[in-house]
């Protein structure tokens, strides 16, 4: 019986280890910065304010977490049963405890809101008139763009499939729809995504603060093909945008 | 049988029909249970069919895991492998946890209200009979396809199917056709057993027992049935356009004909959010029990945790739109339904304090029940903050349809619900058995379990933080997601094994158990009071009840520093006699066949829809034979 109780604050505090390294995972994860879609390495203003809230919102929510596993593991282990004729005191409850676990957390929730409805309206704003504008259309499986400030000589505008081309630097207006099925827009490293949906036109912007290729897949389930419906999105600096653009009006005829 | 003869005009068919029942009116035999209408073995049907649904729907989850324990995985193709996730969500969710909770609904709430059976015995019948159809009918159209070409029938557009991947063109075979119906038939099942638990909680609880001294479980059940009966409709409307779409080219969710496709998805979670709720109030009531038995200690601020669990109820159809952040709603929806998703929150945090406050000061037995309860605080925690960062939108933007959200779900639905519910089987079991579960193999499935999920769902949140979407049935690795997937998919073998254990256990203590007798927790609530396995009539004499947790107040008074002192034994520990009097004199319900008659209509009739008419006029026939006889046979014998 003793070993038998032994074994257990054993295995109870293999838990609390158990849990603690898990966590510890997840930070040296946000750390680990050169995976192709790691949302926490952020690459333009969208995806870095998304970040942060998150990381806003993840540090008091491991605070609490290791609150309520310290107490859990703590009341388990001090107050186990001695004798099988233990008769504990009563207690039916504390009406201040009750009512400061019920306000204080509302508060803390509150907190939370400010930060997040100013970012949702931020982020949620009309792209600027003099945006780089981009329709793109999801299509069983891939994903077309259509470039509305790009025409080619018979005032046609420029296209393209799978890869996207956008200035660096400058705020891309993306107009996001959908053929047949749903799907989402993602580019991880710029800006969460927005869904593609058949007969409505969803729209969001986001920027890329540096020259790179950036990886994204759509995030909706659209059918077999969903897991290989990918995107990179290609940021250049306005040189090598321009040649590309010229490059494609070339090979477009 | 002479029951297919329908309504007995005729003496001849009269009194075949009485003798069947009569046949049945046994306590051994197949009969005896296929045509029982006792709560308690409707109970553990109910538990042993949704058990193995759980195997199925875990084979299931196995095979994914398999899929993408590797990068480049091919144990299945892309198409195989969106019809076994969408039945495994489908199963997890209406077969195994839904069906889980309905089974200790039935188990326990005639006890513990001091009832003898529930408000509408047969109805109860009836709904378990739907459900069992239900899931068969869900599950046979695996067998749509061509198996043995490795083609499978089933549905394949995700558990919460959004328009417009359900629609024949492009989901064309009949796995989505399946799904519609098949939902539709455990919707009925669920609103028969909503209904059926509202009107007994609310008329049949023994003599002093106010709403406010109800055990909580009996509380949670009530919100549950609550939510189940405004839900299901909800559900069954999209449900009823999407087969409309599908069967007869209406236009529901057409975008080309003016249909909205989003019009489903507000269906959906509007219907899909409480559903949440539906599966996790049950099991917040199970855990509310169990801890105050194992810590000899009343549930701290009783009265915060029944109005924290209302409060949950009402709330939950204020947050539907947290499924749909990135459907592109607007700024102001956005920002009112992330407000409204971090307010539920607040109940929730309350129930978790106060399970804390209960343990705290308790005399705590570590038994395998306890542990489980323990299990599920600490897991639901992990599920409850993620939760909290998805109300923050923005944020949410990122999270939304990758491997977090599945981790938050699982932490959620199976570190949650599925926990609680081993702590409520490990529990209860000795209450029907009337043998306890061996606790050595209980503490072993416990740790195996409690390790396993975390392996398996802990790195989910990582993956998905490192941009994997949900629902991919390959990956290249070049991503970073390797590791992770490893780690989930040997966690989810430890899962497996551990349920493993806890068959190997079932197996040994029905063998040879250590018999129970009525108490061997030192329990709080009625059900306690009466021999293991209970009587068919429950309680020789309906109780009369002076508190909350009477039957610890029969045990225990409290000296004035508020510790219980033992009541000297005595007639008041005393529980009731074996079969008190035979229980003569105590008129319960017969059995009847009619419901299983009538629940059979269903799936033919669904059937009869997809490929022939002349299948539907049987099941409607079939129904109506069902009902009919139901109506017009006496409730009771004599
Ligand atoms: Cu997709
Ligand atoms: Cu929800």
């Amino acid at each position: 019986m003793r070993f038998l109780r032994a074994r257990r604050i054993h295995l109870s505090r293999a838990l609390s280890a158990l849990l603690v390294l898990g966590l510890l995972a997840l930070l040296l994860a946000g750390c680990e910065t050169d995976t192709p879609q790691n949302t926490f390495d952020a690459r333009g203003e969208v995806a870095a304010r998304q970040r942060d809230l998150f990381y806003m919102a993840m540090w008091p929510a491991i605070a609490i977490l290791i609150l309520v596993c310290v107490v859990l593991v703590v009341a388990l282990l001090r107050f186990r049963r001695r004798s099988p004729d233990e008769l504990p005191k009563q207690v039916h409850g504390n009406t201040t405890l009750e009512l400061t676990w019920t306000i204080a957390p509302a508060l803390l929730l509150l907190v939370l809101a400010v930060p997040t409805v100013t970012a949702i309206h931020d982020l949620g704003r009309p792209p600027r008139a003099d945006a780089f504008h981009v329709n793109v259309t999801g299509i069983q499986w891939a994903w077309q763009f259509e470039y509305a400030d790009l025409l080619d000589d018979r005032g046609q505008p420029l296209t393209s499939l799978g890869e996207l081309h956008v200035p660096t630097g400058r705020e891309i207006s993306l107009t996001i729809r959908a053929s047949d099925v749903i799907h989402s827009f993602w580019v991880p490293k710029l800006a969460g995504k927005l869904d593609a949906i058949p007969g409505r036109d969803n729209v969001m912007w986001l920027k890329a603060d540096e020259d790179g290729s950036f990886s994204g897949q759509c995030a909706e389930f659209c059918g077999r093909g969903h897991a290989g419906m990918k995107l990179t999105l290609i940021a250049q600096n306005q040189e090598d945008f321009q040649a590309w653009a010229n490059e494609q009006r070339g090979g477009g005829g | 049988m002479a029951t297919v003869a329908g309504p007995a005009r005729g003496n001849a068919i009269g009194e075949a029909l009485r003798q069947a029942r009569k046949a049945a009116d046994t306590e051994y035999g197949i009969w005896s249970w296929i045509a029982t209408v006792d709560h308690k073995r409707i109970g553990i049907m109910y538990g042993v069919t949704a058990f193995f649904f759980f195997l199925a729907g875990g084979i299931e989850a196995l095979v994914i895991r398999l899929q993408l324990a590797t990068p480049n995985g091919s144990i299945v193709n892309a198409d195989q492998y969106s019809r076994i996730f969408t039945m495994h969500g489908t199963t997890m969710v209406f077969l195994v946890v839904m069906p889980l909770s309905a089974a200790f609904f039935n188990l326990l709430v005639p006890l513990m209200i001091g009832a003898r059976d529930v408000a509408f015995p047969r109805l109860n019948a009836f709904s378990f009979w739907t459900f069992l159809a239900g899931g068969i009918f869900l599950n046979a159209s695996f067998f749509t396809g061509n198996i043995f070409e490795g083609r499978l029938g089933a549905p394949d557009a995700g558990w919460f199917g959004y328009a417009t991947l359900t629609s024949r063109q492009f989901s064309p075979g009949h796995g989505v056709d399946f799904w519609a119906m098949g939902l539709q038939i455990l919707g009925i099942a669920s609103m028969a057993s909503g209904f059926n638990f509202i009107v007994t909680i609310l008329n049949m609880r023994a003599p002093g027992m106010t709403l406010l001294r109800m055990p909580l479980f009996v509380w949670m059940t009530l919100v549950t049935s609550f939510l189940i009966i405004f839900a299901m409709p909800v559900i069954t409307v999209a449900l009823f356009e999407l087969m409309f779409d599908r069967l007869f080219n209406a236009n529901f969710f057409n975008p080309a004909a003016g249909g909205t496709p989003l019009l489903w998805q507000h269906m959906f979670w509007l219907f899909g959010h409480p559903e949440v709720y539906i599966l996790i109030l049950p099991a917040m009531g199970i855990v509310s029990e169990v801890l105050p038995t194992f810590a000899r200690k009343p549930l701290f601020g009783y009265p915060f945790v029944v109005l924290s669990g209302v409060a949950i109820g009402f709330m939950s159809w204020g947050v539907w739109v947290h499924h749909m952040y990135t459907t592109g709603l607007g700024t102001i929806a956005n920002s009112a339904f992330g407000i409204s998703t971090m307010l539920i929150g607040v109940p929730t945090g309350v129930k978790i304090f106060s399970w804390l406050g209960t343990l705290w000061g308790g005399s705590i037995s570590l038994r395998a029940p306890l542990m489980f309860a323990a299990g599920f605080i600490a897991m639901f925690t992990i599920g409850g903050l993620s939760g909290i960062t998805h109300s923050i939108v923005p944020s949410d933007y990122q999270q939304q349809d990758t491997y977090y959200v599945v981790a938050h779900l699982h932490y959620v639905l199976f570190g949650g619900a599925m926990f609680a519910l081993f702590a409520g089987i490990y529990y209860w079991f000795p209450k029907f058995s009337g043998k306890l579960l061996n606790d050595a193999l209980g503490q072993v499935h416990f740790w195996l379990m409690l390790i396993g999920f975390n392996l398996t769902f802990f790195p989910m949140h990582i993956s998905g933080l490192l941009g994997m979407p949900r629902r991919i049935y390959t990956y290249s690795g070049d991503n970073g997601w390797d590791l992770w997937n490893l780690m989930s998919t040997v966690g989810a073998f430890t899962i497996a094994l551990s349920i493993l254990v806890f068959m190997i256990n079932v197996a040994i203590t029905a063998r040879r158990g250590d018999r129970a007798g009525s108490d061997p927790w030192d329990g709080r609530t009625l059900e306690w009071s009466i021999p293991s396995p209970p009587p068919p009539y429950n309680f020789a004499e309906i109780p009369r009840v002076h508190a909350l947790d009477d039957f610890w107040h029969r045990k225990y008074t409290e000296d004035a520093q508020g510790r219980p002192v033992p009541i000297p034994a005595g007639a008041a520990l005393a529980p009731e006699p074996e079969h008190a009097e035979g229980g003569h004199g105590i008129h319960m319900p017969s059995p009847s066949y009619f419901p299983l008659i009538a629940a059979i209509g269903f799936p033919l009739i669904a059937v009869g829809l997809i490929y022939d008419y002349a299948i539907l006029a049987v099941g409607a026939a079939v129904l109506l034979v069902g009902l009919y006889g139901w109506a017009l046979e006496p409730a009771t014998e004599e």
